[in-house]
C-alpha cells in the first residue's frame, strides 16, 4: 500500500519540486524590479514584459489592488526583503501562535489516523508537516527576536530624530507584549494530552518546543527591560532638550532676569555650595640636608641665558636707570613691549610678527636697539613653559668672518599655542 | 585610623591638587579617579583630610561629577558663591545658546552629554555654507564669554573652544589634535538650568516645546 501511494505521490511532488524551482528563479530574475517595487509605491512596469508580468503575478510575488491601481509586492514578498535585508522600520513581528497551535492540532490527529490505519507512507508525510510547523513557530519567534535586539543595539539608528526613536521603542515594546501573549497561549498540559504516549511526538512537541520556547521567553524578558531602559533614557535625553531650548527662551524673553541670591539663604542649596580655588603653591627650601644635592642639580640644569653681548651693551643704560623719570620711561617701554606681546597672541596670522616692523607700524618712538633689547628681556623673563608657547626667530649675523659674536637685527615671533 | 588615612591620601595627592584648584572630577576628565571616589570609604577619607581647608567633597545629584564644596559656609564664603552665582546666571545664555548651536549644526538628536566628541572643524565646515548658523556663531563668539576679536571663522570657532575648555565644560586630550570630549561637567550647568527653572518657578514647560511657546 505504501508502495503504491509513492507512486501515486511521485509526480505530484515532481510538479511541486518543478513549479517551486520556477517561481523562485522569478525572485532572482527580477530582482531589480521587485526591489523597486520594495522602495516605491508601485512596482515600475517599464522594462517587465507581459509575460514576466503574468508569471510574477500567478506566483503571488505581485498584485494588483484593484483594476485602476498600479502593481504592487505581495505582503509576502515585502515581508521576505525586510527579513533579508534586516530593514527594521518595515521588518514584521508576527507570531500568529493561535492559527499554529491548531494546525498542530489537526496535524496531530491526521498523523495519529494514519498511524492507526498503518498508512506509514502518510503517517512519514504528516510527521514531517509537523515538524515544519513547530520548526516554523520557533522560527518566528526567533525571527523576532533577532529584530527586536538588531533594532535595541543599533539604539533604534534606522529613524534619526529622537520622537521618532520614542514612537519605535513604543511600537517594539507592543511587539514584546504581543510575543509574551503568544508564548503564553501555549499550554503544555494540553500538548501533553496531545502526544499520548507516543514517543516521537512527545520528542518533537514537549522536550524540544518547551525548551525553545523557554529560551525565547527569557530573551523576550531581557528585550522588554533593556527596552524600558532605553525608552527611560530617551525621555531623558527629550527632557533636556526641552528644559535647555525652554531656558534660553527664556532668558531671550527676559535680558534682566536674575534669580535670588541662594547663598544669602540660612541653608545654602547643594548645588550652589562650590568651594573657591585652592592652589597648592610650593617653592624651593634648603632646610633638609638631602634636598640640596636635587636642588643644586636643578640649578646646574638651567638653561644658561644666551644672547648677543653686543645687545647688552647697547642697552646698558635702560637697565642702569635709578631716577624717577627714567624709571617712568622704562615701565612705558616695557607696557608698549608687552602690548607687542599681547598683539602677536590675537594674532592669528601664520606668519611671525617682526618687532621692528611693529615698532614702525605703530608710530612708538623706541630707538630700534633698545626696543629689540626690551622684546629679548621680556621673553627671557618668561616660563619655560610659556617660552615654548612662542615661535621666536630672530634674525641675526656674524659680526665678521673672524669674529663669532652674533648681531641680531630683529625678531619674529608667532604664537604657536600653549601645549 | 588616622594613620591609615593618611598612607591612604599619599596615593591621591593629584587627585587633591586637582579638587583643591576647583576642577570638576568625572568618568571623562579622569576616569580611574572616578571610579575610587564610588568608594564611600575614601569618600569619607577625602573629606577628613579636607576637614581643616573647611571643605568637603561634594557631588551633583546624579553623582556625574565631583567637586569641592564648603563645609561651614561663613561670611566670607557667602560672598564668594555669591559672585561666584552671578557669574553662573551671566553665562548661562551663552552657554545655553552655545549647546543648541552644536546640537543643530551636528543635527544631534540630543544635547550634548558627558564623553560625546567634538570637532572644531566639523562645526565650522558645517557653517560655512550656512549663512545663519555662520552668523550666529559669529554672535556667540563676540558674546563677553567667549570674547572673540576675530572676524574669522576659524579663529571664532577656536576661541569658542578655548573658552569651553578653561572652563572645564570639554577636554582636548591631544594638544596637537583638534578634537574634543564633553565633560561631566555639563551635567552640572544643566542640574543648574533645572534648578533655577525649579526655585523661580520659570514657566518652562517639560512636556512639550508648543504648550512651552503658548506660555511665554
Amino acid at each position: 500500500m505504501s508502495q503504491l501511494n509513492d507512486a501515486q505521490n511521485a509526480p505530484l511532488e515532481s510538479r511541486l519540486l518543478t513549479t517551486g524551482v520556477e517561481r523562485l528563479a522569478l525572485i532572482g530574475r527580477h530582482a531589480d524590479v521587485l526591489m523597486q517595487g520594495y522602495t516605491q509605491d508601485e512596482v515600475p512596469l517599464e522594462g517587465l514584459s507581459s509575460n514576466a508580468l503574468r508569471k510574477l503575478l500567478a506566483a503571488r510575488l505581485l498584485w494588483r489592488p484593484d483594476e485602476h491601481s498600479g502593481v504592487k509586492l505581495t505582503p509576502k514578498m515585502r515581508e521576505l526583503i525586510a527579513d533579508m535585508v534586516a530593514d527594521e522600520s518595515r521588518r514584521q513581528v508576527n507570531a500568529d501562535v493561535a492559527d499554529t497551535l491548531e494546525q498542530i492540532r489537526t496535524q496531530v490527529a491526521s498523523y495519529r489516523e494514519s498511524s492507526q490505519l498503518g498508512d506509514y507512507w502518510q503517517q512519514e508525510q504528516q510527521l514531517l508537516r509537523l515538524r515544519q510547523t513547530v520548526d516554523d513557530l520557533n522560527g518566528r519567534f526567533a525571527d523576532a527576536i533577532d529584530s527586536l535586539w538588531q533594532r535595541l543595539n543599533s539604539d533604534f539608528g534606522f529613524v534619526s530624530r529622537l520622537n521618532d526613536k520614542v514612537r519605535e521603542n513604543e511600537r517594539a515594546q507592543k511587539q514584546v507584549v504581543r510575543l509574551l501573549d503568544g508564548l503564553a497561549l501555549i499550554d503544555f498540559d494540553e500538548l501533553i494530552d496531545l502526544v499520548g504516549s507516543d514517543g516521537t511526538l512527545r520528542k518533537l512537541l514537549i522536550s524540544q518546543l518547551q525548551q525553545q520556547l523557554s529560551q525565547h521567553f527569557t530573551s523576550l524578558r531581557e528585550v522588554q527591560s533593556r527596552l524600558t531602559e532605553l525608552m527611560a533614557r530617551f525621555r531623558r535625553m527629550q527632557a533636556r532638550s526641552r528644559l535647555v531650548s525652554g531656558m534660553a527662551a527664556f532668558l531671550r524673553e527676559h535680558p534682566g532676569f536674575t534669580p535670588g541670591n541662594y547663598a544669602r539663604r540660612s541653608e545654602v542649596p547643594e548645588l550652589c555650595n562650590r568651594a573657591a580655588p585652592l592652589s597648592a603653591a610650593g617653592s624651593a627650601a634648603l632646610d633638609h640636608h638631602h634636598d640640596m644635592a636635587l636642588l643644586g642639580s636643578l640649578l646646574k640644569n638651567l638653561p644658561s641665558v644666551t644672547h648677543s653681548p653686543e645687545v647688552t651693551a647697547a642697552a646698558g643704560p635702560t637697565v642702569m636707570a635709578e631716577s624717577a623719570m627714567v624709571a617712568a620711561r622704562q615701565q612705558a617701554l616695557k607696557q608698549d613691549v608687552e602690548n607687542f606681546y599681547l598683539h602677536v597672541v590675537d594674532s592669528s596670522a601664520d606668519e611671525p610678527l617682526s618687532a621692528l616692523a611693529y615698532l614702525q607700524a605703530s608710530e612708538l618712538t623706541w630707538p630700534e636697539e633698545i626696543w629689540l633689547y626690551q622684546v629679548i628681556a621680556e621673553f627671557q623673563g618668561l616660563g619655560q613653559h610659556e617660552q615654548q608657547a612662542f615661535d621666536w626667530q630672530p634674525k641675526e649675523s656674524k659680526a665678521s668672518p673672524f669674529n663669532d659674536v652674533r648681531l641680531i637685527h630683529d625678531v619674529a615671533l608667532r604664537f604657536a599655542g600653549i601645549a | 585610623m588616622s594613620e591609615i588615612n593618611l598612607a591612604r591620601m599619599l596615593s591621591h595627592g593629584p587627585l587633591l591638587e586637582r579638587l583643591l584648584a576647583g576642577e570638576f572630577v568625572c568618568a571623562v576628565s579622569d576616569e580611574s579617579a572616578f571610579r575610587q571616589l564610588q568608594d564611600d570609604s575614601l569618600r569619607e577619607a577625602l573629606d577628613a583630610y579636607l576637614r581643616p581647608l573647611n571643605r568637603r567633597l561634594a557631588s551633583n545629584d546624579e553623582g556625574s561629577v565631583y567637586f569641592l564644596a564648603w563645609r561651614q559656609v561663613d561670611d566670607a564664603a557667602r560672598e564668594q558663591l555669591s559672585r561666584q552665582l552671578n557669574d553662573t546666571v551671566n553665562h548661562l545664555l551663552p552657554l545655553l545658546e552655545w549647546l543648541q548651536l552644536v546640537q543643530e549644526a551636528l543635527g544631534r538628536d540630543a544635547v550634548l552629554a558627558p564623553g560625546d566628541v567634538l570637532k572644531p572643524g566639523e562645526l565650522q565646515a558645517r557653517s560655512e555654507d550656512n549663512p545663519s548658523l555662520r552668523e550666529r556663531i559669529e554672535r556667540l563668539a563676540t558674546d563677553s564669554f567667549f570674547g572673540s576679536q576675530s572676524e574669522q571663522l576659524d579663529a571664532q570657532v577656536k576661541q569658542v573652544f578655548k573658552r569651553l575648555k578653561e572652563h572645564g565644560y570639554l577636554l582636548q586630550p591631544h594638544s596637537d589634535r583638534q578634537v574634543y570630549r564633553v565633560t561631566g561637567k555639563i551635567d552640572y550647568l544643566i542640574d543648574w538650568v533645572r534648578f533655577i527653572r525649579d526655585e523661580e518657578q520659570l514657566p518652562i514647560d517639560t512636556q512639550g516645546e508648543a504648550s512651552q511657546e503658548t506660555l511665554l
